[in-house]
């Protein structure tokens, strides 16, 4: 969540007023086990409420490591952050996230050894970071410490992202028009092969939950919400078009439909300029993208009769990659993960190379052997878990 | 609870409080909220925890296919396997995973995870021995793959697999929590091959709770507590246990339509009591010696074949440790309900492949049908921190 970080003047007038209180303290317990087995199924310790002074984040806690629970209260009117951050770089431990006025949350973590300090961040008002606490006995290591991303982290990567996208959208209007005088021209082969090259260009761009808002469904909807299904009159684009070609419909007649994927295409492209890129959009995309690939591609949901699904996953995973690529230099220092995202990855390229037919044609999802289903679907579902974490970590957070 | 390997353990109220945990020193224990007893079955031991413990009241199982690349992946996924059962069946308060990624919980059972006597079974296939792992050549001789039997009905969809795992607790939702727990930590390793959910009913209205059927189902069974009997016909040398999964529906409107006369003289016990139609009671012990001609219990009744009580097959008596499911409708409308019918023992061909053959074609077989389950050894116990499911097997 971003909040602005600072305030009309009216909004700062109510600075002075703001006091926090991070209730901390420590329990009567000695420093707890440091084994890991066991400390892991020890409930943590829940701190007593110890007072603070106004103004100041997080005075008058001591330091034992181990699992700890800090309970934080807002007494003032204003809604706060509050983070455990490492002093020495920012990089933040835990957090409780927009602490309402009155309302006391708790703060878990595992202290290793190493700095601690509560950061409070209240709504419109400069942080301010409480003193510093060093953690000597307990577990070695703690829960990990991530350095906060902030929009202006990832403003290098919407630019990349957005450059390959421009790109990718001018080789999708051309692969467009190349369908469209293919349907005019009424060749069923051609048409199929046009389809499927402008297809893959369209999932290519790594369009998932809500990218390119309403031109998505137009261009790529599934018949499933219409009402009408696949003969309701407003189901469109790509896979109206392999609707058609799949099941015996002329290439002529489906031509008007062409027509208006070609001008959506356009429109688009023509506005694409214009739309926003939040830039948290970015990593939540890193793993949106194949889960949507997992829902709909590889259960065969989303196969109109083409059976290309499997190429549809392969164009999704250069989409992911493209998105990978461009927030990479924000990522690699903060994931411990991201070697293993690429292991993942070339797992599931090379499956689904393994999976095209010698031809080049594509064997649709459905008639793949039960073994290598399996071991597609578990491998997309192991890179989605060492995809997820990029979205926590993206999750931009302020910094001043 | 009495097996030994049970205890309760002081729960949390708030979250606030402490635990004991197995083998653990007491020093975390606190006093603070009244403590809700949490039963835990520990997880270290000669043998898995699942066979000879008290039956729980829910339970899944599944069959995994092991997608692991090569035998040191292998290894990982066993290992990682050790340590969610550890961290499960203890119960504990999951890592805190900072900011950096999703919590590593679902929270399906509270920020602190309960025991809740959950027991998780790990078992191998004969399919895990095939070439992939270099491990062909350990494969026990005993291990086969489900043979089809006559009157099986089998969806090869629902048999086999390179691993099986029996999750049993006290509530449903500690059993779910745990497979979820399992899938996500091993996802990559191994996919859901089949699965199958049961439960045991309470007793109605006393003894051995009934089958579907409604039966009393468990009045004959493996005395568990006498451990030399345990090791003549359940346990290997090892620590393991030969595992058969069978689902079998039952077609339950059909045997709705039967009468009572038939259905009992079908099993050999009275439906309402329990009692052999020799006996009055749920515990008398059928006399088929006095019986030689099946007067009072016909001679292909469902427990006189399956336990004929003289000597020659005393070798071949099972563990039974059966659930009920109950899955929703087939396509005619008909509920699909049966049994998961699960044993245990020393040997599959002289024990529950003998019984089974000598079950083939007893009246029952029209209103029953196996449609899947599979066989599997399960591994010897994890003995300690350090060790972990079939270190000997796999290390
Ligand atoms: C849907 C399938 C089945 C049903 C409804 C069923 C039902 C029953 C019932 C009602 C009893 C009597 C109560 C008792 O002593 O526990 C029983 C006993 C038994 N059943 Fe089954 N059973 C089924 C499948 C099997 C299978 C597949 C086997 C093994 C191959 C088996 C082996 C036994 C044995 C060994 C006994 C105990 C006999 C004795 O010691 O007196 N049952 N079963």
């Amino acid at each position: 969540m971003t909040r602005p970080a600072w305030p009309s003047a009216a909004r700062r007038a109510l600075l002075a007023a703001i006091v926090l209180l991070p209730l901390a303290g420590c329990t009567s317990d000695p420093a707890p086990d440091a084994s890991p087995s066991t400390a892991e199924v020890a409930p943590p310790a829940a701190e007593s409420v110890m007072g603070i002074a106004r103004s100041v984040c997080g005075t008058s806690w001591t330091g034992h490591g181990g699992d700890r629970t800090f309970l934080v209260k807002n007494t003032d009117t204003v809604t706060t952050d509050v983070e455990l951050v490492d002093p020495g770089n920012g990089a933040v431990y835990a957090e409780v996230e927009s602490l309402a006025p009155g309302t006391t949350r708790s703060l878990r973590v595992r202290l290793g050894h190493g700095a601690y300090a509560l950061r409070c961040l209240p709504e419109g008002v400069n942080m301010l970071t409480g003193p510093t606490v060093r953690i000597t006995d307990g577990p070695q290591d703690g829960t990990p410490a991530v350095l906060p991303v902030d929009d202006q982290d990832l403003t290098g990567a919407v630019g990349r992202y957005r450059k390959g996208v421009t790109a990718g959208l001018a080789v999708l209007s051309d692969d467009v028009a190349v369908l469209r005088r293919a349907l005019h021209h009424g060749d069923r082969a051609d048409a199929r092969t046009a389809w499927l090259t402008a297809h893959l260009g369209y999932e290519r761009l790594g369009a998932a939950y809500g990218t390119f808002d309403e031109f998505a469904d137009r261009i790529d909807g599934l018949p499933d919400s219409l009402p009408g299904g696949v003969h309701d009159k407003d189901f469109s684009g790509f896979y109206r078009i392999e609707y058609g070609l799949w099941h015996g419909e002329s290439p002529s007649s489906l031509a008007p439909v062409g027509d208006r994927l070609a001008s959506d295409v356009a429109k688009l492209r023509h506005d694409f300029p214009e739309q926003r890129t939040d830039p948290m959009d970015l990593p939540l995309r890193a793993h949106e993208i194949l889960e949507d690939t997992l829902q709909s591609q590889l259960t065969a949901a989303a196969d109109q009769g083409s059976g290309t699904g499997l190429a549809t996953a392969e164009a999704n995973l250069d989409g992911t990659q493209a998105v990978l690529d461009a927030i990479a230099p924000v990522m690699r220092s903060r994931y411990a993960g991201w070697d293993q995202v690429g292991v993942w990855m070339g797992r599931a390229r090379r499956l689904l190379k393994d999976a095209r037919r010698p031809g080049g044609g594509w064997t649709p999802v459905a008639s793949l052997k039960t073994i290598d289903r399996r071991r597609l679907d578990g491998t997309i579902g192991a890179l989605l878990e060492e995809l997820a974490p990029i979205a926590a970590i993206g999750e931009t957070r302020r910094t001043s | 609870m009495t097996d030994r390997r049970t205890f309760m353990r002081g729960a949390l109220g708030v979250g606030v409080a402490g635990a004991v945990l197995a083998g653990a020193p007491s020093g975390r224990a606190t006093a603070t909220p009244a403590p809700v007893a949490d039963p835990v079955v520990a997880f270290h031991g000669a043998h898995q925890a699942g066979i000879t413990t008290p039956q729980q009241r829910n339970a899944t199982l599944v069959a995994f296919d092991v997608l692991a690349a090569d035998r040191r992946e292998l290894t990982g996924l066993v290992r990682t396997l050790t340590e969610r059962a550890r961290f499960l069946t203890s119960g504990g308060t999951p890592p805190e995973v900072g900011i950096g990624a999703p919590p590593t919980d679902s929270g399906v059972l509270g920020p602190t995870v309960p025991a809740d006597g959950l027991t998780v079974t790990v078992g191998v296939g004969a399919s895990l021995f095939d070439g992939r792992y270099g491990l062909a050549d350990r494969k026990p001789a005993g291990l086969t793959p489900m043979r089809d039997f006559p009157n099986d009905h089998l969806d090869e969809a629902r048999c086999h697999g390179d691993l099986s795992l029996q999750l049993c607790a006290d509530n449903r939702d500690t059993v779910s929590h745990a497979l979820r727990d399992i899938a996500k930590h091993t996802r990559g390793g191994m996919q859901v091959r089949w699965r199958i959910d049961g439960f045991v009913s309470p007793p109605r209205p006393s003894g051995t709770p009934r089958n579907l059927m409604g039966f009393k189902d468990g009045t004959s069974n493996l005395d568990v507590s006498d451990s030399a009997l345990m090791d003549q016909l359940v346990w290997l040398p090892e620590g393991g246990s030969y595992q058969v999964i069978r689902i079998i529906r039952i077609l339950a409107e059909f045997w709705d339509r039967v009468s009572i006369l038939e259905q009992e003289n079908m099993i050999g016990r009275r439906r309402d009591t329990g009692a052999p139609l020799d006996g009055d009671h749920e515990l008398d012990v059928p006399n088929f010696a006095a019986d030689p001609v099946g007067t009072s219990i016909p001679l292909t009744s469902h427990i006189r074949r399956a336990n004929p009580r003289v000597p020659q097959t005393d070798g071949s008596r099972i563990l039974r440790r059966p659930y009920n499911y109950d899955l929703g409708v087939d396509s005619v409308g008909d509920l699909d309900m049966g049994l998961v019918f699960v044993c245990y023992q020393r040997d599959l061909a002289a024990q529950f492949e003998a019984v089974q053959t000598r079950l083939a074609d007893e009246p029952l077989v029209d209103y029953i049908q196996p449609v899947g389950g599979g066989y599997f050894l399960v591994l010897p116990g994890v003995r300690d921190v350090d060790d972990y499911f079939g270190q000997t097997l796999v290390g």
